[in-house]
C-alpha cells in the first residue's frame, strides 16, 4: 500500500486527503441496536432502579444522622464512619464476619468436594444421594432455621436428647455466644454445601478422561491423580465457586435471623446492618455506612480474585 | 454493536451487584432541621367526618387473632360505615415496630391503629409517629378515668395521653403443682428469692425436672423480668435517666443469678421460649408473661400454679413490672383516619371486650369496670395476675425509653448467665453502653 502511494504523481500524493467520515450505521446495525435495546432496557431499568439506585441513595444515607422513621435528618459527613471505626463493636462484627465467611466458604468447598468425589463414583443410589445432597439448597433458610433450633435446643432438642442418653449435657447452643455462631455456621454449611457439590461433579464429569487415564498407565494411583490431576483441572470450578460462595456467605441473612434474632455473637457485617436500622436501634444513617463498609469489602474481595487468583486458574 | 460479557466481566458485575442488593431502598429524610417530637397540640376532631375504612395492624398479643377477628365483627355491626381491615403486621412487637417504621420512612401505607409494645411507644412520640388521643377522647368520650391507674399511666408524658392499653401484662411465677406437693413444699410461689434457694435444692433433687427453676429466654426480654432481681436486691437498671446499673445493689442481684446457675446448679437458661419450657416439664418453675397463661394452662400436662413474683432480701413486695402493648394512632394518617381509628380504638378498649379479650389471652382486663366473674370462673388464674397489679411498679426509664436498650440489657444477662462473665465489669460496660445511646439518641429529643 505504501509502496503504491509513493509511486503515484507527487500532486497525487501532496492532496489533503478528505477528512475520514464516520461509518454509517447500516440498516442492519441500527435494527440490531434497537433490538439489543428492546432486549436489555427492561433489565438495565430494573438493574438500576432496584440495585444501583438504592445503592446511591444508601452512600448518601450513609452521610446523615437519621432515626428511622423520623421524617428528618442530620448531614453529618463522615462521622457514622468514624463511629463504626472507632466503636468496639466495629473489631467484633469484622472478626465474625471474618470467620463466618472463612469457615463456611471453606466448609461448604472442602466438603462439596469430597461428596462430589463420592457421588462422581459409579455404584448404585449416587442419584439418590445427588438429589438428597443438593435439597437442603433450595429449600427455605427461615425452615431450615426453624427446624434446626429445635435439634439444636439444649432443653428438648434431638440433639440434647442423644447427649443425655450418651450421659452428656447439651451445651448452651443459642444462648453462649461463641456456640451461636458454631451453631450458624454448621447449618449455614450443610445447606449449601449441596450447591458446592453438585457444581464440583459437573466439573469432575467434564474432566478429559484420556488425561487422566493416561496418568493412570503412568502409575499414578488415585490420590495422585485427585491431587496432581483432577484438582488443578477443576480450578475454573474452584474459582467460580470461590467467588460465589464468599459473596453468598457475605450476605448470609435468613439463618441468622432466625436462629439468632439478637445477633448475639452472630453479628456479621449484614446482620448488625439490619440490628442498626430494623432490629431496635433505628440507626438508619449509622446502618447505610455499615452496608457501604460490607459493598466496598465485597468490591476489594471480587477485583482481588479476578486480578490474582484468576491467574493461578487452569482453564485447559 | 456488540458487547463482549465475558467470564471475567460478568463476575465483577456479580460482585458489584451483590453488595449493592443487601443495600436496603426507602424514602429518604428531609435535612432541613432538627427531629421534632410529637406535636402534643390538642387536635380538633369537630367536623370530621370518620374514614370509611382503616388499617389496624396488630402482632395478635397472646394469640388473639381469634378475638380480634371476633371484636372486630361486633364493631362491624355496630358502626357498618366504618371498615377495619386487621392485617398481621408481624410475629411480635419488634417485627410489627419494624414495619411502622419503616412505612414512616417510605412515608405511605400506614395504618389507623397500630399495636406498640411498652418499648416502642416513646420512640415513636420522640420521632412524631403517633398523635396525643387528648383531642379523641374529648370527641369520642373515652373514659380514660375506669381504665386501670397504673396501666394508662405508662403512655403519659407531657401532659398528653399517647396511647391506650391494650394486651398489658406483667409477669407471673408459674410452678408446676406436682412437683412441689412431690419435694414437700406448700402450694404457693415462694415469697423471696431466699426462700426459693431453700426450696430449689428438694425441688431439683425429687421433681427429675432438669431445672428447679428456668430463667426466661435471653432474647424473650430478658430486661424486662431481670427488672424482678434488680428491684428486689434494692438495685435497677436505671434510676430516672441516671444509668445504675453497676450499683453495688445491681451487681448483687445479677450475681446472685449467676450463682444459682454455675455454683448452686438449680437454675437454667431458656433457649427460646421459658413458657413452653415449663409447659414441656423441663423445669419446675419459671417466670413468663401473664400473655402465656392460656397456652400454658392448655399444653401442660400437670398442675399448674401461678402467684406473685418474689422479692428480694432488700424490697420484698411492688417487685413487679407492667408490661405489654398499648394501641396508639399514627400522626402521619388524615384527621377522618385518626377519627375512625378513635372510633374503633375506644370501641377494643370498651369493658366487656377488654374481657373478652382477657378470658381469650390471659392479658389483664384494662378497665376497671370490666365484669370478670366469668373469665375467672373458668380461669380463676387470671386473678392473681389482677391482684398483682396493685404492687406492680413503673419500669426503669433505661429499659422502655432507650432504643435498642432491651437488647444490650439481654446481652449483658447472656454474658452473666451463659458465660459465667465478671457481673462488676459487665454491668459497667452495659452501663457506658446505654448512656451512650441516652447522650446520642435521647437527651436532644427531651425537653429541657
Amino acid at each position: 500500500m505504501t509502496r503504491q502511494l509513493t509511486d503515484r504523481p507527487p500532486a497525487v500524493v501532496e492532496a489533503v486527503p478528505a477528512p475520514r467520515r464516520r461509518p454509517k450505521w447500516s440498516s442492519r446495525t441500527r435494527r440490531d441496536f434497537f433490538v439489543f435495546l428492546a432486549l436489555a432496557l427492561p433489565n438495565l431499568v430494573l438493574i438500576g432502579v432496584f440495585t444501583y439506585l438504592p445503592l446511591i441513595n444508601n452512600i448518601y444515607y450513609s452521610t446523615l444522622d437519621w432515626t428511622l422513621g423520623s421524617a428528618s435528618a442530620t448531614v453529618v459527613g463522615l462521622d457514622n464512619y468514624v463511629t463504626f471505626f472507632t466503636s468496639a463493636d466495629a473489631a467484633k462484627v469484622l472478626g465474625t464476619t471474618a470467620v463466618f465467611t472463612l469457615v463456611t466458604v471453606g466448609g461448604s468447598m472442602v466438603l462439596g468436594l469430597l461428596i462430589a468425589l463420592a457421588l462422581n463414583s459409579k455404584v448404585r443410589g449416587t442419584t439418590f444421594a445427588r438429589s438428597a445432597v443438593f435439597a437442603p439448597y433450595v429449600l427455605s433458610g427461615v425452615g431450615v432455621g426453624l427446624v434446626w433450633l429445635f435439634i439444636f435446643d439444649p432443653g428438648y432438642g434431638v440433639l440434647a436428647w442423644v447427649l443425655r442418653g450418651l450421659g452428656q449435657q447439651s451445651p448452651q447452643w443459642i444462648n453462649d455466644p461463641q456456640l451461636s455462631l458454631v451453631m450458624v455456621i454448621i447449618v449455614y454449611v450443610w445447606k449449601n454445601l449441596g450447591y458446592c457439590a453438585v457444581v464440583y461433579l459437573a466439573g469432575l464429569q467434564s474432566l478429559p478422561q484420556d488425561v487422566m487415564e493416561a496418568a493412570s498407565l503412568d502409575g499414578a494411583n488415585g490420590f495422585r491423580r485427585f491431587l496432581s490431576m483432577s484438582v488443578p483441572l477443576l480450578s475454573p470450578t474452584t474459582f467460580f465457586l470461590l467467588i460465589t460462595t464468599m459473596l453468598s456467605s457475605l450476605q448470609a441473612f435468613d439463618l441468622i435471623r432466625i436462629m439468632t434474632p439478637l445477633g448475639n455473637g452472630t453479628s456479621t457485617l449484614i446482620y448488625e446492618a439490619y440490628l442498626q436500622a430494623f432490629g431496635a436501634f433505628n440507626r438508619a444513617g449509622y446502618s447505610a455506612s455499615i452496608s457501604v463498609v460490607l459493598f466496598a469489602i465485597l468490591l476489594i474481595i471480587t477485583v482481588l480474585q479476578l486480578r490474582f487468583v484468576e491467574r493461578k486458574v487452569h482453564y485447559s | 454493536m456488540g458487547m463482549n460479557l465475558d467470564r471475567r466481566h460478568f463476575l465483577g458485575l456479580a460482585g458489584a451487584g451483590a453488595g449493592a442488593a443487601a443495600l436496603a431502598a426507602c424514602g429518604g429524610p428531609s435535612t432541613g432541621g432538627t427531629t421534632p417530637a410529637s406535636e402534643a397540640a390538642e387536635i380538633d376532631f369537630s367536623g370530621v367526618k370518620p374514614a370509611a375504612s382503616i388499617d389496624f395492624w396488630t402482632s395478635h398479643p397472646g394469640k388473639s387473632q381469634d378475638v380480634e377477628k371476633s371484636i372486630i365483627a361486633k364493631f362491624h355491626a355496630k358502626f357498618p360505615e366504618i371498615k377495619v381491615n386487621l392485617v398481621t403486621a408481624g410475629a411480635n412487637y419488634e417485627e410489627i415496630a419494624q414495619k411502622f417504621q419503616t412505612s414512616q420512612a417510605a412515608k405511605e401505607a400506614l395504618p389507623g391503629v397500630v399495636v406498640l409494645s411498652d418499648v416502642w411507644w416513646f420512640r415513636y412520640f420522640t420521632n412524631g409517629n403517633i398523635i396525643p388521643l387528648d383531642g379523641l377522647v374529648k370527641q369520642l368520650d373515652i373514659k380514660v378515668d375506669d381504665f386501670q391507674k397504673s396501666l394508662v399511666a405508662d403512655y403519659q408524658y407531657d401532659d398528653k395521653q399517647w396511647a391506650l392499653p391494650y394486651g398489658r401484662s406483667t409477669p407471673l411465677f408459674y410452678y408446676n403443682k406436682d412437683h412441689f406437693k412431690a419435694a414437700g413444699l406448700p402450694d404457693r410461689a415462694p415469697k423471696t428469692w431466699q426462700e426459693f434457694a431453700e426450696w430449689a435444692p428438694k425441688l431439683k433433687a425429687s421433681s427429675g425436672a432438669q431445672y428447679a427453676y428456668i430463667y426466661p429466654a435471653l432474647a424473650g426480654y430478658a430486661g424486662w423480668t431481670l427488672q424482678n432481681n434488680l428491684w428486689g436486691w434494692g438495685g435497677s437498671w436505671s434510676n430516672e435517666w441516671t444509668i445504675n446499673c453497676d450499683s453495688a445493689e445491681s451487681v448483687e442481684a445479677l450475681q446472685w443469678a449467676q450463682d444459682s446457675i454455675y455454683k448452686d446448679g438449680w437454675a437454667g437458661v431458656s433457649s427460646k421460649e421459658a413458657a413452653d419450657d415449663f409447659a414441656a416439664g423441663i423445669t419446675s418453675s419459671t417466670i413468663s408473661s401473664t400473655g402465656s397463661l392460656l397456652g400454658v394452662l392448655k399444653s401442660a400436662k400437670f398442675n399448674v400454679g401461678v402467684g406473685f413474683l418474689p422479692g428480694g432480701p432488700k424490697v420484698e413486695s411492688g417487685v413487679c413490672p407492667t408490661g405489654g402493648a398499648g394501641l396508639g394512632i399514627p400522626s402521619g394518617v388524615s384527621k377522618e383516619v385518626q377519627l375512625a381509628a378513635g372510633t374503633f380504638l375506644k370501641f377494643m378498649t370498651e369493658p366487656e371486650n377488654t374481657a373478652e379479650f382477657s378470658a381469650a389471652t390471659g392479658y389483664m382486663p384494662t378497665r376497671v369496670s370490666a365484669d370478670m366473674t366469668s373469665v375467672l370462673a373458668k380461669t380463676p388464674q387470671i386473678k392473681t395476675a389482677m391482684d398483682q397489679l396493685a404492687a406492680t411498679k413503673v419500669q426503669d426509664n433505661a429499659r422502655v425509653f432507650l432504643p435498642g436498650a432491651d437488647q444490650e440489657m439481654a446481652k449483658a444477662a447472656a454474658k452473666i448467665l451463659t458465660q459465667q462473665g465478671d457481673v462488676k465489669a459487665t454491668m459497667t460496660a452495659l452501663k457506658s453502653t446505654l448512656e451512650g445511646i441516652y447522650t446520642k439518641d435521647v437527651k436532644p429529643k427531651l425537653k429541657s
